[in-house]
């Protein structure tokens, strides 16, 4: 028992450390091709000022309801060197359905499909819609919400009041901290890789 | 999410034999603990589908209005959580009702065993089971639900719904081409761009007032709101109810009760040219109204379909199409709308100051016949928080006829008690309204809040429980009416303008 634990623990260790041991910025450079077959690395984009991911889900309905936002903050901040990326979290998602899903709502950012979830890991997003704003070096520099729409599920306002994700970026392009580094996203919890259905069995 | 722990007893050992014997126990305890977890297993296939076929997969299947599908084990595992949340915050199934003392029709509402279900099958880490116990998926009728309907109209233009924004309200015009009076017993309602229709108020129009209005604006029908009703209705209900007044003698035939204005269509010798044909919502199945009762449909009427979207992150274009159900037997008795407080609370003053977290109207009426109830609603706009409507019986029991805890501006529903609810003479009638004019009320349209006082447009507030009632015999239906008549005058006469015109006399 104790000697298949402990080799399950070194095959994990090592299946962890591959591609990432011998990488300049410690744990974070992913290099992953996106649905247009460009490699990115969203999490490190060296020649801009920040990036930001937003993850969603094509059947959410307020991952959806983002959209017109999510849009118009990609044009708006990419003008001032600010990269974004759509990052796709259902691993059953394939290309076809999310080029399809990108195309209804007008995504004109890199789609990216993370279907081994590694994206999600490494920002430690939990819903869709969330998004996470990286620095060039990997640096995390917030994660949550895009702003508070949505006061909780089926609770949505009139229009947000607080616009947190644009504070946070109108903050790094003015080089200052941003102010609140982690929000609480609302919307659909994205599946976990390892259910907890395999563990108890 | 707390996880499932096995505690054992602690037992301090000093001697091997102790250690043994604590080792023993330990693995005893485990056993014992694993096989009760393990016969307490809640499974996808035995518990959680049977509760997941009944209430969620009507509108969560392919070509409904739901967002996801939830007909498979895999579908349901893949939103688990989500739907775990929701449940227990019992934003859905969307039926805002609590649990009162009477059922309702078609009730989508999850018990509290079931909720705990849910969150236990969560917490076991959503096994499957075996898909032998699996029950089958249930049938739903393709088309309309409630077969072919004897009239189908659909709206003669589509209406563009923007990919974002606030939410919409529109009116729409749908000539019928009616040459003479019908009854409706129901109207289905099948929209095109489900994902952004959320609901739909019908009503009739037989002057010509909506076309107009339609005309009016350049888009596909007219702003919606209760401004534009208060248009058709030809003024406010205020002046709608003192009309009725006027009227001496009720009409012969039947009337429709609307949740609207439960007087412009009562007592009045001329037919009303404006009134309602019922409504549609997310989810909800059409309800024929009780055996003998239908809505009188004028004829030349137009059809106005009151519209609420939900922009969905996408331009979609809608034209909906209405199914409509005429009843054939002569209808020869009468029902209607006992709305308090009278008016929306036109006579209530209502004025909330700014960061009110709860403001009250209240209102009660004694019914001077014996009634059975057959539905129940509310409404109010976005400040509503709680409302209530019970009964206290001459016998002094007191029983809830509907409670709404979470008032939710978008989830308007008619409900329909199981069966007919008799209330005798003298029971009173009660409701209660509260309102949240606080920033914790994250529906509150004016940030940071406003004084909210009475009136039609979403920005104002009004507020009512309407109770759906027919007189235990015909014959005394007009005294039902002269009672009800009798409370709106009474009411209008506590208003500060009133006591103050009476003052100045």
């Amino acid at each position: 028992m104790l000697v298949r634990f402990f080799f399950r623990v070194i095959c994990v260790f090592l299946l962890m450390s591959q591609g990432t041991v011998f990488s300049e910025p410690p744990a974070k450079r992913i290099e992953i091709t996106d649905l247009a077959g460009e490699t990115q690395t969203p999490l490190t984009v060296a020649d801009r000022k920040a990036s930001v991911l937003f993850f969603l889900l094509p059947d959410c309905p307020v991952s959806n309801a983002y959209a017109p936002e999510i849009k118009r903050i990609s044009a708006e901040y990419a003008r001032q060197n600010i990269a974004s990326f759509v990052i796709y979290v259902d691993p059953a998602l394939d290309p076809a359905g999310a080029k399809k899903h990108a195309a209804d709502f007008g995504y004109e950012t890199p789609l990216i499909c993370d279907t081994s979830l590694q994206l999600v890991e490494a920002t430690g997003v939990t819903i869709a819609p969330e998004v996470a704003v990286m620095s060039p070096q990997g640096k995390r520099l917030y994660r949550g919400r895009i702003d508070n729409l949505y006061a909780g599920l089926g609770k949505r306002r009139p229009q947000a009041t607080q616009h947190d994700l644009r504070a946070a970026l109108d903050a790094i392009l003015s080089g200052k901290p941003v102010a609140h580094e982690t929000t609480t996203a609302i919307g659909c919890f994205i599946e976990k890789r390892t259910p907890k259905a395999i563990r108890s069995k | 999410m707390s996880s499932r722990r096995t505690s054992s007893p602690r037992i301090e050992c000093r001697r091997t034999g102790c250690r043994i014997l604590k080792m023993i126990l330990a693995a005893a305890i485990h056993v014992a603990v694993s096989r009760t977890s393990l016969l307490a297993e809640v499974t996808f296939s035995k518990e959680i589908a049977p509760i997941v076929f009944a209430n969620c997969t009507a509108c969560h299947r392919p070509g409904e209005g739901a967002p996801f599908s939830l007909q498979t084990y895999a579908d349901v595992k893949k939103r688990g959580e989500l739907i775990g949340e929701v449940i227990a915050s019992r934003q859905m199934p969307p039926w805002k009702a609590a649990a009162g003392d009477i059922s309702f029709q078609n009730e989508r509402r999850l018990s509290a065993d079931q909720i705990h279900l849910f969150a236990q099958w969560i917490e076991a880490g959503m096994p499957e089971g075996d898909p032998a116990h699996l029950p089958p998926l249930p049938q739903f009728t393709a088309g309309w639900s409630l077969g072919e309907p004897d009239l189908i109209v659909t709206m003669p233009a589509s209406f563009t719904v923007p990919a974002d924004g606030p939410d919409i309200y529109r009116n729409f015009v749908v000539p019928l081409g009616l040459k003479t009076d019908r009854w409706v017993k129901a109207i289905d309602f099948r929209p095109r761009a489900r994902s952004v229709v959320h609901h739909s108020l019908f009503f009739f129009e037989s002057n010509g007032l909506a076309r107009t209005l339609d005309e009016e604006d350049p888009q596909t029908g007219f702003k919606g709101g209760m401004g534009a009703m208060m248009r058709l209705r030809g003024g406010p209900p205020v002046l709608a109810a003192d009309a009725a007044e006027e009227e001496a003698t009720p009409s012969t035939g039947p009337q429709n009760g609307n949740g609207l204005n439960p007087l412009e269509n009562i007592g009045k010798a001329k037919p009303a040219t404006f009134g309602t044909l019922g409504g549609w919502a997310l989810g909800a199945r059409p309800q024929p109204l009780p055996e003998g009762l239908a809505y009188r449909l004028p004829a030349g009427s137009d059809l106005i379909l009151a519209t609420h979207f939900h922009p969905s992150g996408k331009t979609e274009e809608e034209a909906s199409t209405v199914g409509i159900y005429f009843a054939n037997e002569p209808i020869t008795r009468r029902f209607t709308a006992i709305q308090l407080p009278t008016a929306f609370g036109a006579f209530k003053n209502i004025d909330i100051p700014p960061g009110k977290a709860e403001y009250v109207i209240e209102d009660s009426f004694a019914l001077p016949v014996a009634v059975q109830a057959f539905g129940v609603g509310a409404h109010a706009h976005y400040l509503g928080k709680s409302m209530t409507m019970t009964a206290t019986l001459p016998s002094g029991e007191t029983r809830v006829l509907l409670s709404i805890p979470d008032w939710d501006f978008a989830w308007q529903e008619q409900y329909r008690f199981a069966e007919y609810l008799s209330l005798p003479q003298g029971t009173v009638l009660r409701s209660r309204i509260t309102y949240d004019n606080s920033v914790d009320n994250p529906r509150n349209p004016s940030d940071p809040p406003v004084r909210v006082r009475f009136g039609e447009e979403s920005t104002n507030e009004m507020g009512a429980v309407t109770l759906m009632v027919v007189a235990a015999n015909e014959s005394l239906m007009p005294q039902l009416l002269d009672g009800y008549r009798n409370h709106f005058r009474q009411s209008l006469l506590q208003t500060p303008l009133f006591r103050l015109f009476n003052l100045k006399k």
